[in-house]
């Protein structure tokens, strides 16, 4: 039963992930504008007038076989793990990919961890003095929190901290030339550059983390073990972390795995605002070159990444909660 | 929580409305010399190519109404007719649909509009259509699991037992039970619009000629010196402020509506 289960849920993640790779071909092939297409418009910018440099561009992209072929050979040249060469960067598009994706899993990282612990501290505290003032307006500023578009707060604190105050570097992931440095000015460095975009990042996600982890303990509140550790005399702060807050931890370790995808998607505004080195940004960029095949290869990274994180918040939550499984 | 919402979106759609009347200057004009300071002419001063900033929030408004309005319509209008279809159908329609729906809801969405926004063209149309493409199937599943609760009620039962077509029982008791439903949906969408189309005009995905609240944001952080002297409090701050108080506005209304909407909220 268990099997099946899961390998049910396999299956219809695979189906995603199929969905994903085929909308990657098929999209610039059907939307109207047509990157490749426009080589042999003469109203186009990109019109190639030589005849012959045209046929032969048409040969390189495999634009002049069958459709179906065209897709065969994508597929085979993806399982290979070939996804093109970038117009922009005359690079292969796995390698510049490659050379980005760890500056996006460190800030990813950094955010989920950082959003996680501060939403679990503030939703424990807000939810155990459930209704008081203190409560209330914790509720209502995170609220308000939750509202500001990622971009827009991402240049705030730059602003703010980067540049009124000066505690941190404005943009980038290291300082220039610091190849040079020893390890640990090196690491120092990098997590410098780190504070600023790591933080709005977590805030993006702390109000989520908040609601669920209050709820949780606001559903703790009137249990009897907390009445009984009550008449026993236990200390208020024993009763609140080590009683109501570890029973409330479930649900809201769960919903620490969903953050993963949200945090995905906002680091490619993120990334944007600080000119962070990660995936969300070379799209941007890719975007503003109209690299397609890199921005195409970012796309599918990204979405790559988000479908796994999704199954993986899935899974984790079919091990904590069995009655999901059935 | 509800009329401050509704007194904050009211705001905007009116500001919107009156656009040509309130704004001092044409938004796409020269105004006045390139980079001033707020001043009596120009109260927030003017962008690097000398456009009154003010003007371009003013008629901004109207483009983030507009977009807001009709990609939140169009997701919650195709959701409502899939859900209800799924639901009231059940069967082979049902599994069919809900599996589309499912896949469609695990597409991360906010890569695939940027992707497919850089591949159609960046116009106004092409904008909405990838909102309301991303927001149909949240909508689609709420509705049905309502159809199909609906559908087993008492009095639907005896309803169709008398001869009630599909048509009669979706109006009058499909609708009015998710009705609610829909509201808080197209609510919720409509903030999620407006601070995504700004975020892909943030991203340069807008069409040039457009005045909206996420262009004027791209074109300030576009501006090398943005943050070199106080430029940003009167370039950045204002238009990060019109998307804020926007998406607040509506989703204090999703808040305030949410005891009507959600029958489990009275619990906690």
């Amino acid at each position: 039963m268990r099997m099946r289960a899961r390998s049910g849920l396999l299956a219809s993640y695979a189906l995603v992930v199929l969905v994903l790779v085929t909308l990657n071909f098929f999209l610039p092939r059907a939307l109207p504008g047509r990157p490749i297409e426009t080589l042999s418009d003469p109203r186009s910018q990109t019109y190639v007038g030589d005849a012959t440099t045209r046929t032969a561009l048409q040969r390189y992209y495999g634009l002049d076989r069958p459709l179906l072929e065209q897709y065969g050979r994508y597929m085979a040249d993806l399982s290979a793990g070939d996804l093109g060469t970038s117009i922009r960067r005359h690079a292969p598009v796995a390698r510049v990919l490659g050379e980005r994706i760890g500056w996006t899993l460190l800030l990813v990282g950094t955010a989920v961890a950082l959003g996680t612990a501060l939403g679990m501290i503030a939703g424990v505290r807000s939810g155990w003095r459930r209704g008081r003032r203190s409560d209330r307006r914790l509720l209502a500023l995170l609220l308000a929190f939750d509202n500001l578009p990622s971009y827009f707060l991402a240049s705030a604190f730059a602003y703010v901290f980067a540049v009124r105050l000066g505690w941190f570097p404005l943009y980038g992931a290291r300082t220039p030339f610091s190849e040079s440095y020893a390890p640990a000015r090196a690491i120092a460095d990098v997590a410098h550059h780190l504070a600023l975009p790591a933080a709005v990042l977590a805030l993006q996600l702390v109000t989520f983390q908040y609601l669920v982890m209050r709820a949780s303990m606001v559903g703790e509140l009137g249990s009897d073990h907390l009445l009984l550790g009550r008449a026993k005399g236990m200390s208020e702060h024993v009763l609140k972390y080590r009683y109501a807050a570890r029973n409330a931890l479930l649900p809201a370790v769960t919903v620490a795995t969903l953050h993963i995808p949200l945090a995905l998607t906002a680091a490619i505004f993120v990334e944007t605002v600080f000119a962070y080195p990660g995936i969300g940004r070379l799209l941007f960029e890719s975007v503003g070159d109209r690299d397609y095949p890199l921005m195409q290869g970012c796309f599918l990274v990204l979405s790559l990444l988000v479908v796994s994180a999704n199954l993986l918040a899935d899974l984790l939550y079919r091990r904590l909660d069995p009655r999901t499984a059935a | 929580m509800l009329t401050v919402g509704i007194a904050i979106v009211a705001g905007v759609a009116l500001v919107a409305l009156l656009a040509p009347v309130l704004a001092p200057y044409d938004p796409r004009a020269l105004a006045g010399p390139s980079l001033a300071s707020p001043s009596a002419r120009h109260l927030l001063g003017t962008n690097d190519a000398g456009q009154d900033i003010l003007s371009q929030l003013i008629w901004g408004a109207r483009s983030s109404t507009i977009v807001a309005g009709l990609a939140a319509s169009l997701a919650v209008a195709i959701g409502a007719f899939v859900g209800a279809a799924a639901g009231l159908a059940r069967g082979a329609v049902d599994v069919v649909a809900m599996r589309i729906t499912d896949v469609a809801l695990a597409l991360p969405a906010l890569p695939l509009m940027i992707l497919v926004v850089a591949l159609a063209g960046p116009s106004r149309t092409t904008v909405i259509l990838v909102i309301a493409l991303a927001g149909w199937p949240s909508i689609a599943r709420v509705v049905r699991s309502q159809a199909l609760t609906v559908g087993r009620r008492g009095y639907v039962q005896a309803a169709r037992g008398f001869g009630a077509g599909p048509l009669y029982l979706i109006r009058r008791h499909l609708l009015p039970s998710v009705g609610p439903l829909v509201t808080a949906n197209f609510v919720y969408w409509a903030a999620t619009a407006v601070v995504l189309q700004a975020g892909l005009a943030f991203l340069g995905l807008s069409d040039p000629t457009e005045i909206s609240w996420g262009a004027v944001l791209n074109r300030a952080l576009e501006h090398q010196g943005v943050y070199l002297t106080s430029q940003w409090t009167w370039w950045v701050l204002p238009p990060g402020l019109a998307i804020t108080l926007a998406a607040v506005g509506l989703a204090f209304i999703g808040y305030g509506l949410e005891p009507r909407s959600n029958p489990r909220w009275e619990r906690t």
